[in-house]
């Protein structure tokens, strides 16, 4: 009861210059895409406090009136179980919004108005949004709005948020409701006559318990929630189940109903919204097969189901990362190429030392550029998972796979952010979203780094190419395989471990195959990739300037052994002795992968072959710099396009050798033998995701935890994987 | 009977939800209340979950669940 002052001011004022619109719904009823009707780009989304949930906002003026529009998170009910109700009712409830837009499926009224139902219970105006309006009147539904405002006491406006039909009218009722709250209290409806003699002296005891009067909490909603023993509202004042004025107050009721009062109001409220269907709706007698029924014969179906969805998830796998492939690369071309050599350009213009020459290109520029790469896969990535949603597919994928993921403790859509992984663990980690529950969102990040990304693939083709020359591909295979064993083995460890108790359950909606509009799929993955830049960006950036600083201090060394990073390598390189490669120039490499796991390669260039004089080549001029930005740009377009329309496999998943490459494994084939190398793939395969992973981790959970949890877990588990194979071989004779 | 028991096509109308809390609230939020008609439309690919249509719209749940919702036959 902290909030407790806050929301008592916001009650005293007395102008009411700014109405709160609080929007609520089902998932699946088209809120999201009402409300960036309503809102548009003038949307801000950000989080709950304290939570991982989306909170989606706006404040604007509306004809004259300024209105701020809060969108409470899709919940089929408002119980205190799941974390996007509570969040929910405590908006409800503690701020206190001047009208509620419930936005309600026409298609679907019945479950629909079980939610309105308990929204009506607040005592708060409301107005309902009969979404979906045209679909309905599709299907031959005849909807009379008129009978269903009257029994509910609210107003009723057809709505077709695709079109943005009816938005207006929705806009201007909501707020003429919200100027006069007291004309437009929404109708009590009865719950029958054993329950509302039971609410009364209910009622009548909360009326004076101090916190119901600080808070101005509605007495009918709570009086409701304290009938149905709610756990939440019971501990929040301090009520035991079995008070005396509760068991005399529904003695009656318990003896004619028995004694499970939350399973009797559920049938009630069911019941009165099965009878206002029954009364408001007319449907045809015939009903057509719908097009929803026939994709599902298809998609779900026991033979073809599973084919379908790997083609569909094979696409997405493919589209994601080949569509950004392009993009990345000419990003980071720009970063590394013009970018830096005008940076650099302008330091020796006003000659600063060589540090800072440094340190602005390869530190700063050069985090710059790791923050940038990131973005087309998770704009790609972003686009597609609220494609799979908004269109109903999710729901689908979901089903196929969830024996499969439930057997590890997973979630049947946990497989996309786990297939995902293989491409890049980053824009992997951001897919958890479409995970409601959060065991669910953090196991299933926990064990993304298990997934061997691209960027792990340059170790693996070095290295195999150089001992394993015969068997690359086989090797290669294995590495990819170890890691979804690991993911296995790890996913029962976390199950009997950190998630240990009740798992939580899978039952879930299969909503109709929709078409999402355009409009919210740009929103959507618009809004991720900016707030990736903005808050991810800035850490990111952080730790490269960071690591510039281990790379490069004390200024001026001769070998990269006496930098930090050298001098730090030296002392854990005994760590990896029993691993088969304890030197210092291995622990090198393997610190900075860190930073980006194909890094790992470029280090070992550097701290093993002997470092040639750059060539001077000519530089090129400002004016043909700004050209080949241009000129690459669209090449990149190109490419995208190739890679869309290509069939050969997935063109980011091959990894070609350069040259400086056959110099290092001739220096590999010395310091490595077939066994150590072995281990140390395996070791690069589990140690430590890229630090942009556990940022990511950060950015999506809230917290570092998670974050913590997998730098730990993942070293150790590194360790003794790599330990296990390298003895082991050595003791069978490799 | 058992809603786990009912084959693809065949309907049944709740009887009773042998779960308790958090489960049990979910389940009745989603209108798997009692005397609620329900139908067994399929059952996933790998035998495990089956989807069910009830109060006019499609829901997916677990055996294990579904395994603990009494239902009787109807025609």
């Amino acid at each position: 009861m902290k909030k407790q002052k806050t929301v008592v001011n916001k009650k005293n004022k007395t102008t009411k210059n700014n109405l709160t619109i609080a929007v609520a719904g089902n998932p699946n009823a088209g809120k999201s895409t009402l409300i960036n009707a309503i809102a548009g780009a003038r949307l801000h989304v950000g989080n709950w406090p304290g939570v991982t949930v989306e909170k989606k906002s706006a404040e604007f003026e509306f004809r004259n009136q300024r209105v701020t529009l809060v969108d409470l998170p899709g919940t089929y009910s408002l119980s205190p179980y799941t974390q996007e109700e509570v969040i929910a009712r405590d908006y409800l409830v503690r701020e206190k919004p001047d009208v509620i837009i419930n936005v309600v499926d026409a298609t679907n009224l019945e479950r629909n108005l079980y939610f309105t139902l308990q929204l009506l219970e607040l005592g708060i105006p409301m107005v309902i949004a009969l979404n979906m309006y045209d679909e309905a009147g599709q299907k031959g539904f005849s909807i009379d709005t008129d009978k269903i405002a009257s029994i509910l006491g609210c107003a009723v406006v057809p709505t077709v948020a695709t079109k943005k039909e009816g938005v207006d009218s929705l806009m201007k009722t909501a707020i003429s409701f919200a100027a006069a709250p007291r004309e437009h209290q929404p109708g009590s409806v009865s719950y029958g006559e054993d329950i509302e003699q039971a609410l009364t002296p209910i009622a009548e005891a909360l009326k004076d318990h101090p916190g119901v009067l600080a808070e101005h909490m509605p007495l009918r909603w709570l009086a409701l929630k304290v009938l149905e023993h709610d756990v939440r509202v019971m501990s929040d004042y301090g009520l035991a189940a079995d008070a005396p004025f509760l068991t005399w107050a529904t003695k009656h009721l318990r003896a004619a109903h028995g004694d499970d009062l939350e399973a009797l109001l559920a049938d009630t409220r069911y019941g009165l919204a099965a009878g206002l269907t029954h009364e408001a709706l007319k449907k045809p007698e015939t009903r057509k097969k719908e097009l929803t029924e026939r994709i599902d014969a298809v998609v779900l179906n026991r033979l073809v189901g599973i084919p379908v969805f790997l083609l569909a998830m094979w696409l997405i796998f493919k589209l994601t990362f080949d569509i950004a492939g392009p993009f990345t690369d000419w990003l980071d071309g720009v970063v590394a190429g013009p970018l830096m050599r005008w940076a650099a350009a302008v330091l020796a213009a006003i000659s600063a030392p060589d540090w800072i020459v440094s340190l602005v290109t390869e530190g700063i520029i050069a985090g710059v550029g790791a923050v940038l790469v990131f973005l087309p896969p998770i704009f790609a990535m972003m686009f597609f998972i609220t494609l799979l949603e908004g269109s109903g597919y999710m729901a689908r994928a979901a089903f196929v796979m969830d024996r499969l993921m439930h057997a590890i403790g997973l979630h049947g859509k946990s497989f996309i952010p786990l297939l995902l992984g293989f491409g890049c663990n980053v824009p992997a980690i951001y897919a958890t979203r479409t995970l409601e529950n959060p065991r669910d969102k953090a196991l299933t990040a926990l064990l993304i780094p298990l997934m061997s990304c691209g960027a792990r693939l340059p170790v693996y083709v070095l290295f195999s190419a150089a001992f394993f020359a015969a068997y690359a591909g086989t090797v290669l295979w294995s590495l990819y395989l170890l890691g979804i064993v690991m993911a296995v083995l790890m996913g029962f460890l976390f199950k009997k471990t950190l998630f240990r108790g009740e798992a939580p359950v899978f039952i879930m909606e299969l909503p109709p195959y929709r078409m999402p509009t355009v409009k919210s799929l740009m929103i959507h993955t618009w809004e991720k990739g900016k707030h990736y830049l903005i808050k991810a960006g800035t850490w990111i950036l952080a730790i490269s300037v960071f690591v510039w600083f281990g790379l490069n201090m004390p200024w001026g060394v001769e070998s990269k052994k006496d930098s930090y990073l050298g001098k730090t390598s030296q002392i854990i390189a005994p760590i990896f002795e029993p691993l088969g490669f304890g030197t210092w120039e291995a622990a090198s490499s393997l610190l900075t992968g860190v930073v980006a796991k194909e890094i790992v390669i470029s280090t070992m260039g550097q701290v093993y072959v002997p470092q040639a004089e750059e060539e001077n080549e000519e530089a090129p001029s400002f004016g043909e710099d700004v050209k080949e930005i241009g000129v690459s740009f669209a090449g990149a377009f190109v490419d995208a396009a190739k890679n869309v329309f290509s069939t050969f496999g997935i063109a980011t998943m091959s990894a070609e050798e350069d040259e400086e490459a056959s110099g290092l494994k001739s220096v590999l084939a010395k310091t490595f033998t077939p066994l150590s190398a072995y281990a140390f793939m395996a070791f690069v395969l589990l140690y430590l995701p890229c630090f942009i992973v556990l940022v990511a981790m950060w950015h999506e959970f809230g917290t570092w935890k998670w974050a913590g949890v997998t730098i730990v877990y993942q070293t150790v588990l590194a360790w003794v994987v790599a330990f296990v194979i390298y003895q082991g071989g050595r003791l069978m004779g490799f | 009977m058992m809603l786990a028991d009912l084959k693809p096509g065949q309907s049944g109308k709740i009887l009773k939800i042998s779960v308790t809390g958090a489960l049990k609230r979910r389940l009745m939020d989603m209108g798997v209340v009692g005397g609620t008609e329900v139908r067994v439309k399929k059952v996933a690919p790998m035998g495990d979950p089956i989807e069910v249509r009830i109060k006019s719209y499609d829901l997916s749940l677990r055996l294990g669940e579904a395994r603990q919702i009494e239902v009787e036959v109807i025609n």
